[in-house]
């Protein structure tokens, strides 16, 4: 018998707050949550390059390169980037697996979808890439389909991380790796405060003046603090069932990237 | 790291620029399509990778070199040498002796490292007609013609003063001997270590015929 038995709470309280999650600072219901990201990414797709630039000052392009280094992809891999939004990794990864790999960009976004794949045809980059629009909730994938997943700034815009992480574990073959790139908690108090001065006061104010909506980056600001830090996101993954999880702090913590290796 | 994620991508955009500007180079880079070199320069513990496509992607190895051999794949080259002796490469006549020597360690398929030598090595850029492109042809040409003289001057006047300090040093002041009389000072020396050598050969004969009897 067990100590502490689980007492199931079927109240109408309780059933009202396992339906809501957030969405930046505000509770929502969890059916609604992916419009509400979805209108956020449909009114940034056009300018998100110019806005990554901007709010980053071009320190996402090392962020992304570094992914990139502790991908180990190969000629002949075949690669998922998801929630890869307007292509940055998928491009860089085109190259790296060659005419005989693979590189599906998949978003749940059709707008994003659009602006990368405009981009990548614009590069010159066509023969070994697809586009898919998919929930990385429920990946429309095979099982063990690909060696290398990867995620940039996608995961904490998901209802069901754990879900997503999950998902992704199916799909990656045994011996692939996800990686996953995302905002995550600052590592000293100082460098804390004035990131939050940074992303409350002036990131709305840049993204009213250059992409003309405050609201879709103050809930970006929002979201980031709402994400799991880098302990929580790590246990996340090897209840997914990743192995040899770690993660790396980039530029004192405001970026983490996580990997773990499914044998 | 960002930092080193910065030297990459430095790294990267300065070949990619390099190679842009010399457009036969397009054609040696597609021997290279599909394939990756792999570099490690002592003292530097990470490697960097080359990887061939349409362009040059400059990556930072996850491994060390003994781990990174071990899973070389058969479109890869590896090598390892030091920075000190990094220009010798550029010698195909040296790499023999530099590889007895430890000084460079190859591992994988050769042919990737002497094409990525030859991508760079042959690479030939008229920086009178980039500048051009900026300036215009005569500016251009002004420009070169002008750089040139200046440089042919420069010599010219480096060569007088070599030879100026040269006289001063040997005949006016004696400080230095002259180059012939350091020639004869050599062969003199040589001279006298033979003559040493035969007759410590001398001593040592007498004295083994001296033990004898």
């Amino acid at each position: 018998m067990s100590d502490n038995p689980v007492v199931s709470d079927n109240s109408p309280q309780a059933n009202h707050q396992a339906d809501q999650t957030h969405f930046g600072f505000r509770q929502v219901e969890k059916s609604k949550k992916a419009s509400m990201v979805a209108g956020v990414f449909d009114s940034v797709a056009a300018k998100y390059d110019l806005m990554n630039d901007l709010m980053s000052m071009g320190i996402h392009r090392l962020w992304k390169r570094y992914t990139i280094d502790c991908s180990g992809v190969r000629a002949g891999h075949k690669v998922l980037d998801l929630a890869g939004g307007t292509g940055d990794l998928a491009a860089k990864f085109s190259r790296l697996v060659g005419p005989t790999g693979s590189v599906t960009l998949a978003d749940i976004n059709h707008s994003m979808l659009t602006v990368g794949r405009n981009k990548l045809r614009d590069m010159g980059l066509i023969s070994n890439l697809d586009y898919v629009q998919a929930d990385a909730e429920a990946l429309p994938f095979p099982d063990n389909s690909f060696d290398l997943v990867t995620m940039a700034f996608g995961l904490r815009n998901v209802t069901e991380k754990q879900n997503a992480l999950n998902s992704i574990f199916r799909v990656l073959k045994p011996g692939g790796r996800l990686l996953v790139l995302e905002f995550s908690k600052p590592q000293s108090e100082h460098l804390s405060k004035l990131y939050d001065m940074y992303s409350f006061h002036i990131l709305p104010k840049m993204g009213q003046l250059v992409a003309n909506d405050a609201e879709s980056y103050q809930y970006l600001a929002e979201s980031i603090r709402m994400h799991p830090d880098q302990e929580t996101l790590k246990g996340m993954f090897e209840t997914a069932g990743f192995e040899q999880c770690d993660f790396h702090n980039l530029t004192g913590g405001i970026v983490a990237l996580h990997r773990g290796f499914k044998f | 790291m960002p930092a080193q994620s910065l030297l990459t991508a430095t790294l990267e955009q300065g070949l990619n620029r390099l190679l842009a500007l010399d457009p036969d180079s397009a054609d040696r880079l597609a021997k290279l399509h599909g394939y990756r070199l792999l570099v490690f320069l002592e003292p530097f513990r990470r490697g960097l990778a080359l990887a061939f496509s349409d362009k040059v992607d400059v990556l930072a190895l996850e491994h060390e070199h003994s781990a990174t051999v071990a899973r070389l794949g058969s479109n890869e080259c590896c090598i390892k040498t030091r920075l000190d002796v990094l220009g010798e490469l550029s010698q195909t006549s040296q790499l023999t002796r530099l590889i007895q020597q430890g000084a460079l360690q190859v591992d994988g398929e050769l042919q990737i490292a002497q094409h990525a030598s030859n991508l760079f090595q042959s690479l030939d850029i008229d920086w009178e007609e980039q500048l051009s492109r900026y300036t215009g042809d005569v500016v251009a040409h002004q420009t070169f013609a002008l750089a040139a003289h200046a440089k042919e001057s420069l010599l010219g006047v480096l060569d007088r003063i070599n030879a100026g300090v040269g006289n001063a040093l040997v005949e006016e002041k004696t400080l230095a001997a002259h180059r012939l009389a350091v020639m004869h000072f050599s062969d003199e020396v040589d001279r006298l270590r033979d003559d040493v050598e035969r007759l410590d050969a001398r001593f040592s004969q007498l004295q083994k015929q001296l033990k004898n009897t």
